[in-house]
C-alpha cells in the first residue's frame, strides 16, 4: 500500500490497487497514472510482458487525451502485429484514432469485452482496458521501450510543447 | 526560443470527395515524414454523403440507389464521427497537422476545431457554442452549425470539420445527420441577418479563425489549381 497523500495526488483508480502493479514515484503535470513494471512506446502504449505472453493497451495519459472512447476496432486473432504499426483503432470525440504496436508477434487474444463496453479503456486503461495478448517475436524489441521514469518524462516533455 | 509555427493553406475550390481523400492520404504520409509542414485544405465538394468507420448506414434514410438520381455520391472513409452531408456553400477544412509536435491528444484537437468555428460565427453576430457530450460539433441553439469527423494516424489528422455557409438544407432530409434524430441542421445565411461577403473571403475569415485557435504564427496562402491536377495525374 501507498501513503494516503502519494495516493490524493496520484489519479488512482480501484482496480489499479488490487493489482500488483504499484504506481511510479513520479507525477506528471496531468495526474496521469504511470505504472511499475509495465514497458511504455511514445505513441503511448503500455506492454506487459510475462512469461511468453505480452499484453498491451493504451496508457491513463492516452486515455485522458482522447475523450470517451465510444468504438474499439482490433485485429483478428492468429493475426500478427509489427512494431510501430498501426493495429486498431478508438473513437472518441468524433475521432478516429490508430493504435500502434509497440511490439512484433502473433495475436493470440483480443479483448472482446471492448466490443460493447469501449468505455473501460477509460476507466481502467492498465487492467480490464488491455486491448490484446500477443506473442512476442522479439525480446530486442521489448527491451528498446521506455520504463515508467523514461515515459513519466516522456509525457511531460509532450505535454510541455503546447 | 521554439521556431515559428507556420501554417500552409491550399485554396482548392471544388474538389471530388475521392480526390480530397487520395490528396490526404498523400500529404498525411509527407507530414509524418516531415516533408511537408502543418498543411490546410480549404474546399467544397460537389453533393457527398459520407461515413465514418462504424459505418452507420441505417442513418441514411433513402437506398444508395436514389442517390445519383438526387445527383450525389456516397462514400465510406475511415474518420471518426457518423453520417453526414457534404455539398456545395458549405465550407470545408481538412487540416493535415502533426499534434505530436504541438503536444495535444484527439480531445484537445477536436475543441480546438469547435472554438475556431464559435469564432468564426460570432463574426456575423452567431453566438455558437460547443456540443455536449456525444455531441461533438458546433450548435446555434439546438441547430446544427457545423460538424466534425477526424482521423488521427500517428499523430496527424486528416478529414477535419464542415461549416454551413448557405448549403441546400434538404438535402439533409435524407439522412440522421451524424446519427442525432429530432435536431435541424442550420446555416450562416440562416442565423444572420448580416449580409455574407463573397465565399472566397468567407472562406478567409474561417481559415484564419483556425490558424489563431491553434496559435500559428504564420500562415502561407497557396492557390494553384495545378495542385488539383497534380493529384490527378498521379491517379492515371
Amino acid at each position: 500500500m501507498w501513503a494516503s497523500s502519494t495516493a490524493n495526488a496520484l489519479k488512482l483508480s480501484s482496480s489499479v490497487s488490487k493489482s500488483h502493479l504499484s504506481p511510479a514515484f513520479s507525477i506528471s503535470r496531468c495526474f496521469s497514472t504511470v505504472l511499475e513494471g509495465l514497458k511504455y512506446a511514445n505513441s503511448h502504449e503500455w506492454v506487459k510482458h510475462e512469461g511468453s505472453v505480452a499484453t498491451i493497451g493504451i496508457t491513463d495519459h492516452a486515455q485522458g487525451h482522447l475523450g470517451e472512447v465510444v468504438f474499439v476496432e482490433l485485429p483478428e486473432e492468429n493475426g500478427s502485429v509489427s512494431k510501430e504499426k498501426s493495429f486498431g483503432a478508438v473513437e472518441s470525440v468524433k475521432a478516429t484514432s490508430e493504435i500502434l504496436s509497440p511490439i512484433s508477434g502473433e495475436v493470440i487474444e483480443v479483448n472482446k469485452k471492448l466490443t460493447d463496453s469501449p468505455g473501460l479503456i477509460n476507466s481502467s486503461p492498465y487492467e480490464d482496458g488491455w486491448m490484446i495478448k500477443v506473442k512476442p517475436s522479439s525480446l530486442a524489441e521489448l527491451e528498446s521501450l521506455m520504463g515508467p521514469k523514461e515515459y513519466t518524462k516522456f509525457c511531460e516533455e509532450e505535454d510541455a510543447a503546447h | 526560443m521554439r521556431s515559428p509555427r507556420i501554417l500552409e493553406v491550399w485554396k482548392l475550390g471544388t474538389v471530388n470527395y475521392l480526390k480530397s481523400l487520395k490528396l490526404q492520404e498523400k500529404l498525411v504520409s509527407e507530414r509524418k515524414d516531415h516533408r511537408i509542414p502543418d498543411t490546410l485544405l480549404s474546399l467544397q465538394h460537389p453533393p457527398t454523403y459520407t461515413l465514418g468507420k462504424r459505418r452507420t448506414d441505417h442513418n441514411l434514410l433513402i437506398p444508395e440507389s436514389e442517390l445519383t438520381k438526387i445527383g450525389a455520391e456516397l462514400h465510406y472513409t475511415q474518420r471518426g464521427g457518423d453520417i453526414t452531408f457534404h455539398g456545395p456553400h458549405q465550407a470545408i477544412l481538412y487540416p493535415i497537422i502533426s499534434l505530436r509536435s504541438i503536444g495535444i491528444g484527439a480531445r484537445n484537437y477536436v475543441e480546438t476545431l469547435e472554438r475556431s468555428m464559435i469564432e468564426f460565427a460570432l463574426i456575423y453576430g452567431v453566438k455558437a457554442r460547443a456540443g455536449h457530450k456525444c455531441e461533438t460539433g458546433v450548435w446555434v441553439g439546438d441547430r446544427k452549425i457545423g460538424a466534425i469527423g477526424v482521423r488521427i494516424s500517428s499523430g496527424v489528422t486528416s478529414h477535419g470539420l464542415a461549416f454551413n455557409i448557405d448549403p441546400d438544407l434538404k438535402y439533409f432530409e435524407h439522412i440522421v445527420p451524424c446519427g442525432i434524430a429530432d435536431k435541424e441542421v442550420t446555416s450562416l445565411r440562416r442565423e444572420t441577418e448580416t449580409l455574407l461577403p463573397s465565399e472566397e473571403v468567407i472562406h478567409e475569415q474561417l481559415v484564419s479563425c483556425l490558424a489563431k485557435a491553434f496559435s500559428y504564427d504564420d500562415v502561407v496562402w497557396k492557390e494553384d489549381p495545378s495542385l488539383i491536377l497534380d493529384t490527378h495525374e498521379d491517379n492515371e
